[in-house]
């Protein structure tokens, strides 16, 4: 049960949502850009988060649907988790969304939510990392394309009264190689012990990670220590782990120490199957 | 022969269920209702210096606040020493502290958040070894001055042991010095969650007349009736304990706990109806869990792998408060050495408190948690001389002319066929001998067995009662205090009247909710024994029913009582078969064709007391605590990685003996829910407590249960050894598939792994610490 009253809004367009927002703000409120809700209702629910407003944005055309051209793929920010996996239309990003939370919330976590919220891992933004996707965001200022990396650093980081409306993912990303490797600590369903989900442009490997560190992230220097093909599997693994750019997370479901071993491990089998070639 | 018995007939409560339309105790109306909302502790260990309501009465809509002082009076089933709320003392983190009766859940719950608590912390005792160091300071200052409920809970002042049960017997330290093997094994397992799909509710109201009505999710109704009269001084008449369908219990709904504070909500208010929920957070760190138990066995065999000697030390975790965990600290004595004869035996079972939340019975009572260090002792054991696990099992099985630890002598009847569990169980799992089977790579598959035996811990003089009417089509209506929790046990009760009356068990209904007002007293729905207890009082409600119809049918017969048989829905002449009269027509009496009126209405009624129990002896631990005990063997196989220490679980097996299998699909779903319970616990679960005592993360994002598609397969059997005392010889099973699997897992795991892994949950972090791969 949330133990406190709010508002509802439902935003038709996208000016109309970030007006409210806006005047909410003028009034000394607080307001949230409102989609799946799983993780505001838990939030407000354990009294973390006491919203006065939140902003229902899954009507706006500009955040739904998923559209395909030549150049890539464009997808709202308001499509479910499920959506997603289900269009089969980037593989990779597929894989990540059905293996965050279960079924039932997949079919209610958006994109825009699981890149926005406060939980840390945002596995869906690893293939986003990867790939080079462009982020289209509107906020006070109108709208504003900018790389996906710009505004996601540890998690999404739009301006203030600015909301996520789309990603963009370049056409050469949907049909390439890739892999996605998920650990948890021994239930299937549950935050990443490590995931480490990689992409091939060409011949070169990239990588990102989550829930190894506090943050997920990409790093250029893992990955050079990953495409030293003259070095074996084993010891490139050794060599990213000790690349790390912070140090390795430790809470309930692992300690730092542990998830850099299995980091290690998995980062080892991946490179081993991508010698044997069979990514 | 009718066909009610060793029928896998629907649950009578089934299409309820599928249909999602089955009523839990929240799910009743309650527009009239006010509702209270708990504040709880949010120290392990503190005292309360200061309390302020000011800021939550002042708000909208908000009735009475309560704290601690506005209640002294001390609670606890055997030994009273829990406060409804917290009164001078936090004892862990998550006790109610506070509650607020408020005119809706909102304005209850921003009541209680506004309640400001003044604490001062105290060091926390977090384990019941550290709880037991000399220099500990006692959790409860006052633990002689506690009103002991029970004769046989003898708490130890000044010290934090609650209780201490010691079983003697032969000559421990001699056997010893003549054993060709002896090992020695500590054990830590944590506390754990019951998780239950319903969270606890309770409701009640104070009627003008003073009637006192409660509605919960209780599965001990008559123990609310009880306890409330007896800490209120109410006339037990005055109050009726209503229970609709319970949606899992697992032990955790045994004790009372939401009904004590719903009474206080509504005495507050003047008696109005108050309705009091919790969020799943609070029914985990708030309200009673899984004991945790520490433990150190030793163990010694001669050099054919006979046991000789055993000695134990069990220290239950039971948390701040006793609840019932003297209870599981004598369960663990009275069967300490699982199925097997071990004539020299020394061993000391606690009750230690601790600042963890306090716990309660959990599923096979406490049998799961001594079933792993026993049978961790026991391959440890194996390895030390050679053998295969399962045949030093077999070689070691309780056996005719064998006594119990408590010295039961075991027969076949009571004590059941361990031998052949362990036979069967060899046979359905396909058996290696306990070695590990290399996969190529860094995988291997191995299994591990472990036996178990379960007996119950009721009070020696526990009853239970049904009532059996008629409907007017020759259908009956079955009525017992059973609370149907999942456990099945309504329709095995309904199969047991169907095969005594010779009908089709679709002709029994069975009211499926319970009213104290209404149905004769069961005990409690705890131990597996509905259908024991239960089952053995609508025999003698069906007997009682019988003799009626059999009255009245020599009556309208014209024929004497003894020729009369009662069958398929007719009462006849077993001379003369051919007159016979159809049930409906005899069972309010009957008229004939003429009008006369012949016999009376028939009504069944059977009550039923356990028998020959008795207390252990405080020196020695003798005597018998149960009706029977229900022997089993399980084996589980895992698949694991050695390089990386990943697992999974790939067969999990059960012979259990049954006695007699009434309702074949029931039993094994029972079972297979209490393995699946097994493998989750002993693969994911753990309450885990920060340095200060506070539950880290107790809520559903991070404490996993096994999720469904990743189960293992299960395989089930039964042997069947009847127990002459009981309906259709039919052993206790519902708990049981849980006990052995955490164990036979471990088994399993420290056979691929080739190590000793002795602790739980076997999650892969602690096996890779246990190889001696982490620093």
């Amino acid at each position: 049960m949330i133990p406190f009253g709010f508002a509802y809004c439902r935003a038709q367009t996208l000016a109309e949502a970030v007006a409210e927002y806006a005047r909410c703000m003028a009034l000394g409120k607080t307001a949230l850009y409102y989609a799946g809700g799983s993780e505001i209702i838990t939030m407000a629910r354990a009294g973390d988060i006491r919203p006065d407003e939140v902003i229902d944005v899954k009507d706006i055309v500009e955040c739904r649907g998923m559209e395909r051209d030549e150049l890539g793929l464009s997808i709202g920010a308001a499509c479910t988790l499920n959506q997603i996996k289900e269009a089969k239309l980037f593989p990779l990003l597929g894989l990540a969304c059905g293996r965050i939370a279960d079924h039932t919330n997949q079919c209610r976590i958006t994109l825009g939510g699981n890149l926005s919220g406060s939980i840390i891992y945002h596995e869906a933004a690893l293939p986003l990392l990867l790939c080079d996707a462009e982020a289209s965001l509107f906020g006070p200022e109108g709208e504003r394309r900018v790389p996906f990396a710009d505004v996601f650093q540890g998690r999404l980081r739009p301006l203030p009264g600015e909301m996520l409306v789309r990603v963009r993912a370049p056409v050469w990303a949907l049909a390439a190689k890739h892999a996605h490797i998920k650990k948890t600590t021994n239930e299937k369903i549950d935050y990443p012990l490590v995931n480490v989900t990689a992409l091939f442009y060409g011949e070169a490997l990239r990588a990102a990670f989550s829930g190894v560190c506090a943050q997920p992230f990409r790093s250029e220097r893992m990955e050079a220590i990953l495409n030293e093909r003259a070095l074996c599997p084993a010891e490139r693994a050794r060599l990213a782990v000790a690349a790390l750019p912070e140090r390795a997370h430790a809470d309930v479901e692992g300690s730092g120490e542990y998830r850099a071993f299995v980091l290690e491990h998995t980062l080892k089998k991946l490179l081993e199957d991508w010698e044997l070639g069979s990514l | 022969m009718n066909m009610a018995l060793n029928a896998s007939i629907h649950r009578k409560e089934a299409w309820d269920k599928v249909c999602g339309r089955a009523k839990y105790a929240d799910d009743l109306p309650a527009a009239d209702h006010l509702c209270a909302r708990l504040l709880t502790s949010t120290r392990a260990h503190a005292r309360i210096l200061g309390i302020d309501t000011a800021g939550a009465s002042a708000l909208p809509g908000v009735k009475a606040v309560l704290t601690g002082e506005d209640c002294d009076l001390l609670f606890g089933p055997l030994l009273q020493d829990r406060y409804a709320l917290a009164r001078g003392v936090a004892r862990y983190a998550g006790e109610p502290v506070a509650m607020v009766v408020a005119v809706d859940e909102p304005a209850a719950e921003a009541a209680a958040r506004r309640i400001a608590i003044e604490y001062e912390d105290l060091p926390p005792l977090l384990t019941p070894s550290q709880a037991m160091l000399p220099n500990a300071a006692p959790i409860h200052e006052k633990l002689a001055d506690y009103k002991r409920v029970v004769s046989d809970v003898r708490p130890e002042p000044g010290t934090n042991v609650a209780a201490r049960h010691r079983v003697r017997k032969g000559d421990a330290k001699a056997a010893f010095a003549r054993c060709a093997a002896v090992i020695e094994k500590r054990f830590f397992l944590p506390p754990s969650d019951h998780l239950a799909m319903e969270v606890r509710a309770a409701r009640a109201e104070i009627a003008a007349d003073g009637n006192v009505l409660v509605t919960t999710c209780s599965q001990a109704p008559y123990t609310v009736k009880k306890q409330l009269a007896e800490a209120f001084k109410i006339e037990a008449g005055m109050i009726t304990v209503r229970v609709p369908f319970v949606g899992g219990g697992f032990g955790g709904k045994a004790p009372v706990t939401l009904e004590i504070l719903a009474y206080l909500a509504s005495k507050s208010v003047g008696g109005r109806p108050v309705r009091l929920t919790i969020p799943r957070e609070q029914d985990m760190a708030s309200f009673p869990c899984r004991m945790g138990l520490e433990a150190t066995v030793r163990l010694g065999a001669d050099e054919n792998g006979m046991l000789q000697a055993a000695e134990m030390e069990f220290l239950v975790d039971c948390g701040a408060y006793t609840d019932i965990s003297p209870n599981m600290a004598k369960a663990i004595a009275a069967d300490c050495t699982g199925p097997y004869r071990v004539e020299n035996l020394s061993c000391d079972a606690l009750c230690v408190y601790t600042n963890h939340t306090y716990a309660t019975s959990f599923r096979s009572f406490s049998h799961d948690s001594y079933t792993f260090c026993v049978e961790r002792a026991l391959d440890a054991l194996a390895n030390r001389l050679g053998f295969d696990p399962l045949e030093l099992r077999l070689k070691n099985a309780v056996r005719p002319g064998d006594f119990t630890p408590t010295g039961v002598p075991a027969t076949p009847e009571l004590t059941g066929d361990v031998s052949r569990c362990i036979e069967e169980v060899k046979r359905l799992s396909c058996w290696d001998g306990g070695r590990p089977l290399s996969l190529g790579g860094s995988k291997v598959r191995a299994k591990g067995v472990s036996c178990f035996w379960k007996s119950a811990n009721p009070p020696t003089n526990a009853v239970s009662g049904a009532f059996v009417t008629f409907n007017s089509d020759g259908s009956v209506n079955l009525l017992t205090g059973v609370v149907e929790m999942g456990s099945g046990g309504h329709t095995q009760l309904a199969q047991i009247l169907a095969e005594k009356l010779k009908l089709d068990p679709a002709q029994v209904h069975v009211v499926a909710h319970v009213d104290t007002r209404v149905a004769p007293e069961h005990w409690k729905t705890v131990a597996s024994l509905t259908g024991y207890m239960a089952g053995n009082a609508v025999l003698r409600a069906a007997d009682d029913l019988i003799a009626q119809l059999k009255r009245t049918g020599a009556e309208a017969l014209g024929c004497a009582e003894a020729e009369i048989e009662v069958a398929d829905g007719r009462v006849y002449s077993i001379k003369e078969p051919e007159r016979f009269m159809l049930l409906k027509a005899v069972a309010q009496g009957y008229q004939t064709p003429g009008g006369a009126s012949v016999g009376e209405p028939a009504l069944g009624r059977g009550g039923y007391m356990l028998k020959g129990l008795s207390m252990l002896d405080p020196a020695t631990g003798k005597g018998r605590t149960s009706p029977q005990w229900t022997p089993g063997a399980q084996v589980v196989e895992v698949e694991a990685d050695l390089e990386a220490c990943t697992y999974r679980v790939i067969t999990a097996c059960c012979v259990l003996d049954v006695g007699k299998v009434v309702n074949p699909a029931a039993t094994r779903a029972m079972i297979a829910g209490g393995m699946s319970m097994g493998v989750s616990l002993a693969t994911r679960e753990a309450y885990e407590y920060d340095e200060n005592g506070s539950p880290r993360a107790p809520n559903l994002r991070t404490y996993k249960l096994l999720h469904i598609g990743q189960e293992p397969e299960y395989r089930v059997d039964f042997v069947e050894t009847p127990d002459p005392t009981a309906p259709c010889g039919a052993r206790p099973y519902t708990e049981h598939g849980i006990i052995g699997i955490p164990a036979a897992l471990a088994n399993a795991l420290s056979a691929a792994f080739g190590c000793a892994l002795d602790g739980l949950p076997l999650r892969p972090e602690a096996i890779r610490r246990a190889i001696g791969g982490a620093p």
